[in-house]
């Protein structure tokens, strides 16, 4: 019985609830897609990745969030969520740069320990006003779609990302 | 290397009298019994050392395995009883940490003459370079020829600085201390394993992905081909050219 790797993966737990898959969501670094789970280096994911969305077709509008839920560190994630993207009103079928950037991407840059970076995906139901959060950090992804009605996420994928040389998961005490 | 040690050992253990003719003056002053005793552990000590490897996680492979895996063996070992040391019994562990220290002096004048070469750049690495050369076999954490390790010294300082730590226990913060590194370990470990995990059923269920959609396009190719056969092919043929 294999279980969904974002249950495994303790994504869904520490940032979403279960939710119901009905969109499909690809996230393109470099031309390659990420596999749920895999594990990217810094500097694969420096720029801005692109993002498919496959849905059911309609006119429908999509916000994408993506967030670090293991800052500072994942055994210590004070500063958990930490917010790296947000975009919405992403057109169905075209990609995330053609919707509202609310918050600009920035590269994920973990110093210590090896961070899920999660990518969010929610259906909206209307062209609806975002509006930024005064910082980055302490982000709630929960919180933010209770506060913009934006329901269950549609979609989610995960990648984990450590220091650009290794040693991210060791410490010398 | 190692033969030549089990040569002088066996020289030094069968005479009686430490006069040897390959060892320098400075073994003599040692005695004898308690070298063949604390050898034969020595030798368990380096075989219990040898055989089990360190478990690493992946992205610990790069990093300076040989520096951590004695050190985790003293962690281990300084974690208390609840924890399940992975090498060696703690009564063995505790016997073994004084006795390396005492025949690494021993060990150095054996191996003077057949590493005086490679000594004289211990020395520059370190100040006690038989330790060095003898921490090598006896407790594996330094390498005499690995250079390329950053920071031998601080790693070398801190196992030693435990060791002395194990010897005194009594001190009321360290079982705090090693309960609270344990318990951040064991998180540590089981992210881990979930990470493992999450990775092996997303690349299965891909799999099983991939395998369907390949068996569809298949089906899908064979009927299209047997289509195609059944329409007659339609060949070129004259139609209003004349024949020559």
């Amino acid at each position: 019985m294999s279980r969904d790797p974002l249950v495994v993966g303790n994504v869904i737990g520490d940032i979403l609830d279960p939710f119901v898959k009905s969109a499909t969501l690809r996230v393109l670094y470099n031309n390659k897609e990420v596999t749920n789970g895999s594990e990217l280096k810094p500097s694969a994911v420096v720029n801005e990745p692109r993002v498919e969305i496959q849905g059911r077709g309609t006119r429908t509008l999509y916000t994408l969030v993506m967030v670090d839920p293991d800052a500072p560190s994942p055994s210590n994630p004070t500063k958990r969520e930490h917010l790296h993207w947000l975009v919405t009103d992403i057109p169905e079928t075209a990609n995330a740069s053609c919707g509202n950037e609310i918050v600009s991407y920035e590269s994920p840059r973990p110093t210590a320990g090896i961070h899920r970076l999660v990518f969010v995906l929610f259906r909206q139901s209307v062209r609806q006003t975002i509006y930024a959060p005064g910082w980055r950090q302490n982000f709630n992804t929960r919180d933010f779609a209770a506060l913009y009605n934006l329901d269950d996420p549609v979609a989610a994928i995960y990648f984990n990302c450590q220091r650009e040389n290794g040693c991210g998961g060791r410490r010398y005490l | 290397m190692w033969p030549h040690e089990q040569r002088d050992r066996h020289h030094k253990g069968v005479s009686s009298s430490s006069s040897s003719s390959r060892c320098s003056p400075s073994s003599s002053v040692l005695p004898q019994t308690p070298k063949r005793r604390t050898m034969e552990e020595l030798w368990k000590d380096i075989s219990l050392n040898a055989s089990p490897p360190p478990p690493l996680d992946y992205h610990r492979l790069q990093a300076d395995s040989s520096l951590h895996s004695p050190s985790m063996v003293l962690q281990d070992f300084l974690a208390g009883p609840l924890n399940q040391p992975l090498y060696q019994p703690q009564a063995a562990a505790k016997e073994l940490l004084p006795p390396p220290l005492q025949t690494a002096l021993s060990l150095n004048s054996g191996l003077e003459f057949q590493f005086l070469g490679e000594a004289d750049q211990a020395n520059t690495q370190s100040n006690s370079s038989s330790n060095n050369i003898n921490g090598n076999v006896a407790n594996g954490s330094f390498t005499s020829y690995d250079f390329s390790v950053g920071p031998p010294s601080p790693a070398a300082l801190f196992s030693f600085c435990s060791r002395k730590r194990s010897t005194t226990e009594s001190h009321p913060g360290a079982a705090d201390r090693h309960q609270k590194r344990m318990i951040k370990n064991r998180e540590s470990a089981a992210r881990s394993r979930a990470r493992k995990q999450a990775y092996t059923t997303e690349l299965e269920s891909e799999i099983s992905h991939l395998q369907e959609e390949n068996a569809k396009l298949k089906k899908q190719n064979e009927l299209l081909m047997r289509s195609q056969v059944a329409v007659p092919k339609s060949s070129l043929r004259r139609s209003s050219t004349a024949p020559f």
